[in-house]
């Protein structure tokens, strides 16, 4: 603790402002202990393990993942069902990417608007899995500018092109031109449809040519659902803009933080509650037309060869669903799009956890296995400790109390060895899954195997009385 | 909420309370109950002033006998109208449970210019002015010609209070500054002379520091309290400063030039009096035969200014012979004006106490301690016989009296210097003489005697030690609060070293240094492109400001930080200030963002809240340290070493970092907010200046963030301000309380009870 009694020392001194001295090299002493210390507090290395063999495995943050996750659904359904939230399924979405100079930054490697443009491509997928009706447009803002950079449509791959070939990044940015910019296409959208924004923006200022209050004050009027996710910081302004108009702001942490926030705007938010009431939109199902046929293609006035739909009404040549036809105005959509945007409104519950407990028990009546995937829930496949090994430590007297002792407790901080992995159970049917199951069947899959494959019988017992 | 704290019931009208707060009433109230001072210090954003004003008005509701008043003492208007809209909040919530038990009168007091009602009169630029519009209205003698005359103007408002006379009152509630000017319009009362009248009998009054400091305002206003009334003094950091201005006087060529004006005027005046009205100045003659004592007599309108403290004894001599008369009293002060001038002259610095320089004008001009004593309240008199209205214009024979009357009073603790020109400046002559009181106790301690419970706060006291030596008293309770957060919402940073890894300070040896002015003008630049919305920078002068924003202009590092944020600046200028205040407001607000360059010590620094938005981050560039050679701090460390102990460097260290402390602490003014502050100097990176600073900045001062450079800093601003704007939960989850209900309050209070039993 030397540096202390320097310090003491010094602060005896008469320490007025001119006879003060420094002593660089102490201080650089100093310096390192300091952001020594900071480690040292955190104590990162207790958080590290070993496998059997003695190698360092990698840190396992899947429980503390799944955790997160599933308390984030516990929330959505929660929320969802206490009100039978109406939810907007049509969705009219305009992309805003912030490409001025700060969007060049590399605190997001290789630059923000690089990961920025790949977070884009897989949200717009994802949008167009879980909102097969609803259409995007792309908008960006360079040099203080706003410009269309892709009408509203339903092709995922004509957006992605279109943004991959733009990504460069310079000027100011302007927040209040883009809403405007986006506020005259969004204001020409029926009413059924949900008209919302998605800024990503990297840029801390925004070079405004009028008063943006008024902007926000016309696009609250138009209802038009303002969302903001931030790249590096709180800024009021964008604040201010999703509270006025009911849109969620947040900021990334990094970059699967930003994805996980991109994602989120994925599926759809409940409905604004003036438009809240029910009406019969009219929709054509077009048929897929037949191999071989020459037509003219509405969408890119050209002629086509073969695939493409017909519009219902007035038989047109359309290259894609879902998309409204260029010459009658009739929404065109086909069946699975519709039947896929049901789950948001009866998403499956929730798993439960299971405490270990009730899993050890191995007298329990059901078994020991996940019922999506058939892995054992008690090991867990990547945890498995080979029979030889086992077998070897039982047999070890000649090392010493103490260290299989400590083997024994590495292996069961592990959950290795025979202990119970982390799993779930569905609430209806009580079938048990592992993780990866629990995940997937609540974010792709919308049904639960379990439910599934028990109530085929019943049905059909309930039929045969 | 309603909680019990030992005997006392306090009525909270929040749902919810911070642990400190409750510990902050704990103390508050067993310093009450010794009957004794106490100082406390509590970060601001905790709800210190609901804190306050709701434990001792449920203090003296539960024990009606004990506490008469609160006298409620702010540094600003704006403060002031806060603390009466939360005593509004709180008296509501107190009728709603205690119903008309709990009717108190509580309103604030303030000069004319923020309360008089008539447009003619308000309409003035200055306070002095309203003031002497006001009297020029409502003096006696004017009404009384304007009853014979009625061509001669009065203020209706006056004349309908006074018409009113004993029925003009307020009834219960409390009255902001703005309700006291709608009620005296509905009314069509007078509000300036009703609060005046009202303070005696109201229950709270909250008011500015000079009514209780200030010797010649507190005569007036402050002298019926009574004993058992509670005074706290709020933000009161500064409070040794505001006791030794109220001390202090000024006088240059020009004031002596306009005394000498005044003078002449004077004796025209006295000269048409003794033609067309002698038997008036025979009377007052008569009257200081019998002693200044009569100065009650005088309606309340005309006593406009009380001595300064003068012991008690002074009051009943009768006035010294040979001022009597008028004549002879004006030619005195002819002679004393004419000494100061030619004391003026002088080409070298002098430095005398008072004493020496009664001495010598006693052998110079003849005139002795006694009767320089009696000047102020001698001019008093006779401008009252004179009938004089626009005192505005007279502003500087009162100076000059008041010099006087000081200089003969005190024989301990003051100096008076006189330079012939600005040390700063040496080829402009600019000759001031300067009476400086170096002792802070001596305006606070009529205070301190007469009130049985003063409270003194802020959110930086420390160190806590300090003021109860600099103030000379002795503190039942003197106590230091921490904030409880649900997370780390500061950010304190220690920036010793630029970017190119050389030491940053505005010592004096670097102050010039090309390469420091570089690099705090590049840890500005990367500031601003990492920070959101506002930045407020403090230099340590203005001309230290004026200097490195010229040289960031040539360098075209000011044009770099225009492409990020506006550049706003603070000049002596009050309106500019506050228009360019005004404008970097709206920046923030519109996104565009902003940087605001100010002074610590200046107005910027002391009363304006940079919270929010308005101020993600503070950087202190450099350790505000005062003028060092200046002769009159000089003066007071000398009496501070020999009267208290006090070595000079504490003195300096401990008023430099209260000053840095102070101007990164607008940064935060509630638990939402969150904040960063850098401290970019070398010299904070050590322990004697460190540990001056308020323990709510260094308990978030982590050791890694103690020696940085400026690359370090954007890293760790960029990594903050990602964390801090995520989502968060108020009440701070199961973990940490920082909010607590009544039942919570329930259990730790038969928890603490508890444990005193054992």
């Amino acid at each position: 603790m030397n540096h202390i009694e320097h310090n003491n020392g010094k602060g005896k001194r008469l320490n007025r402002e001119d006879n003060e001295e420094d002593d660089d090299e102490e201080e650089d002493e100093r310096d390192l202990e300091a952001w020594e210390r900071a480690y040292a507090d955190e104590r990162s290395w207790e958080s590290l393990q070993e496998d059997e063999s003695g190698l360092l495995r990698p840190i396992d943050n899947k429980t503390l993942h799944h955790a997160q996750y599933r308390r984030r659904l516990r929330a959505l359904f929660s929320t969802a069902n206490a009100a039978r939230i109406q939810k907007g399924l049509i969705r009219y979405l305009f992309l805003v990417i912030d490409l001025s100079r700060a969007a060049g930054e590399m605190d997001f490697r290789p630059s923000r608007m690089v990961v920025v443009a790949k977070q884009v491509e897989a949200f717009i997928r994802e949008f167009f899995d879980q909102n097969p009706l609803s259409q995007i447009g792309l908008v960006t803002i360079k040099d203080g500018i706003a410009q269309c950079l892709t009408d509203l449509g339903g092709s995922p791959e004509s957006h992605i092109k279109a943004l991959l070939g733009k990504l460069d990044c310079s000027g100011d940015s302007s927040i209040q031109n883009a809403l405007d910019l986006v506020h005259d296409y969004l204001n020409q959208i029926p009413s059924y449809g949900h008209r919302e924004v998605l800024i990503l923006c990297s840029a801390l200022t925004t070079c405004d040519p009028g008063d943006i209050m008024e902007t926000i004050q016309k696009c609250k009027k138009s209802k038009i659902r303002c969302s903001v996710i931030g790249l590096s910081a709180e800024v009021f302004i964008c604040r201010h803009l999703c509270q006025e108009t009911g849109g969620s702001y947040s900021v990334a942490l990094d970059e699967s933080h930003l994805k996980e926030l991109v994602l989120e705007h994925a599926p759809p938010p409940p409905a604004i509650a003036e438009f809240a009431i029910a009406n019969l939109i009219k929709m054509g199902f077009p048929q897929r037309a037949a191999e071989g046929v020459i037509s003219i293609c509405s969408c890119h006035k050209e002629a086509k060869f073969g695939g493409g739909y017909t519009c219902p009404r007035c038989k047109a040549r359309i290259c894609e669903l879902p998309t409204e036809c260029r010459i009658c105005g009739l929404t065109l959509v086909s069946s699975p799009h519709l039947a896929r945007s049901y789950h948001h409104l009866f998403p499956i519950a929730p798993f439960d956890d299971v405490p270990p407990s009730h899993m050890s028990g191995t007298h329990h009546r059901l078994p020991n296995n996940c019922f999506g995937c058939h892995q054992s829930l008690l090991n867990p496949g990547k945890y498995n400790v080979p029979e030889a090994n086992r077998v070897g430590f039982g047999g070890a007297e000649e090392i010493g109390l103490k260290m299989v002792e400590e083997i024994i407790g590495l292996m069961e901080r592990n959950g290795g060895g025979n202990m119970p992995g982390p799993c779930v159970a569905c609430p209806n049917c009580k079938q048990r899954f592992c993780l990866d199951c629990d995940i997937y069947i609540h974010e792709s899959l919308h049904n639960c195997p379990g439910c599934e494959s028990f109530r085929q019988p019943k049905s059909v017992a309930a039929v045969q009385e | 909420m309603k909680f019990q704290i030992e005997d006392v019931t306090v009525y909270f009208p929040y749902d919810h309370i911070y642990p400190e707060q409750h510990a902050y009433m704990v103390e508050l109230k067993r310093a009450l109950d010794a009957k004794g001072h106490c100082l406390l210090e509590m970060p601001t954003g905790t709800g210190k002033t609901i804190a306050l004003l709701s434990l001792i008005t449920s203090y003296a509701l539960s024990k009606p006998s004990s506490l008469v008043k609160l006298l409620y003492c702010t540094r600003t208007v704006h403060e002031m109208e806060k603390t009466l809209a939360e005593l509004k909040l709180l008296h509501r919530y107190q009728r709603l449970h205690l119903g008309d038990a709990a009717r108190t009168l509580a309103l604030g007091l303030s000069s004319r210019k923020n309360l008089c009602i008539n447009p003619a009169v308000v309409s003035a630029e200055n306070r002095d002015s309203v003031d002497a519009g006001c009297r020029k209205l409502t003096a006696s003698w004017v009404r009384a010609l304007a009853v014979e005359n009625p061509n001669i103007p009065t203020c209706r408002f006056y004349e309908d209070y006074e018409k009113a006379a004993s029925d003009a009152v307020l009834p219960p509630g409390v009255y902001t500054l703005q309700d006291l000017r709608a009620f005296g319009k509905e009314k069509e009362w007078c509000p300036y002379f009703l609060a005046r009248h009202m303070v005696q009998f109201a229950n709270v009054v909250v008011y500015s520091y000079q009514y209780l400091l200030d010797p010649k305002v507190a005569g007036i206003i402050s002298k019926e309290m009574q004993r058992e009334s509670v005074v706290v003094f709020d933000e009161a950091h500064n409070i040794d400063n505001v006791c030794i201005e109220a001390l202090s006087v000024s006088v240059r060529r020009q004031t002596l030039e306009g005394a000498t004006r005044n003078l002449n005027k004077m004796t025209q005046e006295i000269q048409r009096f003794k033609n067309t009205d002698a038997g008036r100045l025979r009377a007052e003659y008569n009257r200081l035969v019998d002693g200044l004592a009569q100065r009650g007599n005088l309606p309340i309108g005309d006593t406009w200014l009380s001595n300064p403290v003068l012991p008690d004894d002074i009051l009943k001599q009768a006035v010294p012979g040979h001022i009597r008369k008028a004549e002879s009293f004006v030619s005195l002060l002819r002679r004393l004006v004419q000494y100061l001038k030619g004391r003026l002259e002088t080409e070298n610095v002098e430095k005398e106490g008072p004493v020496a320089f009664v001495g010598s004008i006693n052998a110079q001009v003849g005139i002795d301690q006694k009767t320089l004593r009696f000047c102020y309240d001698r001019l008093h008199s006779l401008m009252l016989t004179l009938e004089i209205t626009d005192t505005d214009e007279f502003l500087h024979i009162q100076t000059i009296c008041d010099f006087a009357t000081l200089v003969g009073t005190y024989t301990r603790g003051f100096s008076i210097i006189i330079e012939p020109f600005d040390e700063r400046m040496p080829h402009i002559p600019d000759p001031v003489l300067q009476l400086s009181c170096h002792d802070a106790s001596l305006a606070i301690k009529p205070v301190f005697e007469r009130f049985q419970s003063v409270v003194i706060t802020s959110g930086t006291l420390s160190p806590i030690d300090l003021y109860p030596r600099l103030l000379n008293f002795n503190p039942v309770v003197s106590r230091s609060f921490t904030m409880s957060l649900t997370r780390d919402c500061i950010c304190p940073m220690v920036l010793t070293r630029g970017s190119d890894q050389l030491p940053v300070s505005t010592k004096f040896d670097l102050r010039s240094d090309p390469g420091v002015e570089r690099n705090y003008g590049r840890l500005l630049l990367e500031m601003v492109s990492v920070v959101p919305d506002g930045i407020v920078c403090f230099f340590v002068s203005y001309s230290y400001m004026d200097g490195i924003v010229n040289s960031w202009n040539e360098t075209g590092i000011l044009k770099e930080i225009m492409q990020h944020k506006l550049v706003f600046i603070e000049t002596q200028d009050v309106v500019e200030t506050t228009l360019a205040l005004d404008n970097y407001r709206k920046a923030c607000d519109c996104g565009r963002g902003a940087v605001f360059f100010s002074v610590a010590r200046g107005k910027v620094a002391e009363g304006i809240d940079f919270d929010r938005h308005y101020g993600r981050l503070v950087i202190m560039f450099g350790v505000p340290f005062q003028y060092t050679l200046s002769r009159i701090l000089l003066a007071r460390l000398e009496y501070l070493l020999e009267t208290f102990q006090i070595k000079e460097g504490d003195f300096l260290t401990f008023d430099a970092l209260r000053q840095a402390a102070q101007c990164v602490g607008r940064v935060i003014r509630s638990k939402a907010d969150y904040g960063m502050m850098i401290f970019a100097d070398k010299r904070y990176s050590r322990h004697d200046k460190r540990s001056k600073l308020p323990g709510w900045i260094l308990s978030h001062l982590r050791d890694a963030h103690l020696n940085l450079s400026t690359d370090m800093a954007v890293h760790i601003a960029r990594e903050f301000l990602r964390k801090m704007a995520q989502p968060y939960d108020k009440t701070g989850g199961s973990g940490k309380k920082t909010l607590l209900s009544q039942e919570d309050l329930e259990k730790v209070g038969n928890g603490s009870l508890g444990e005193m039993l054992f």
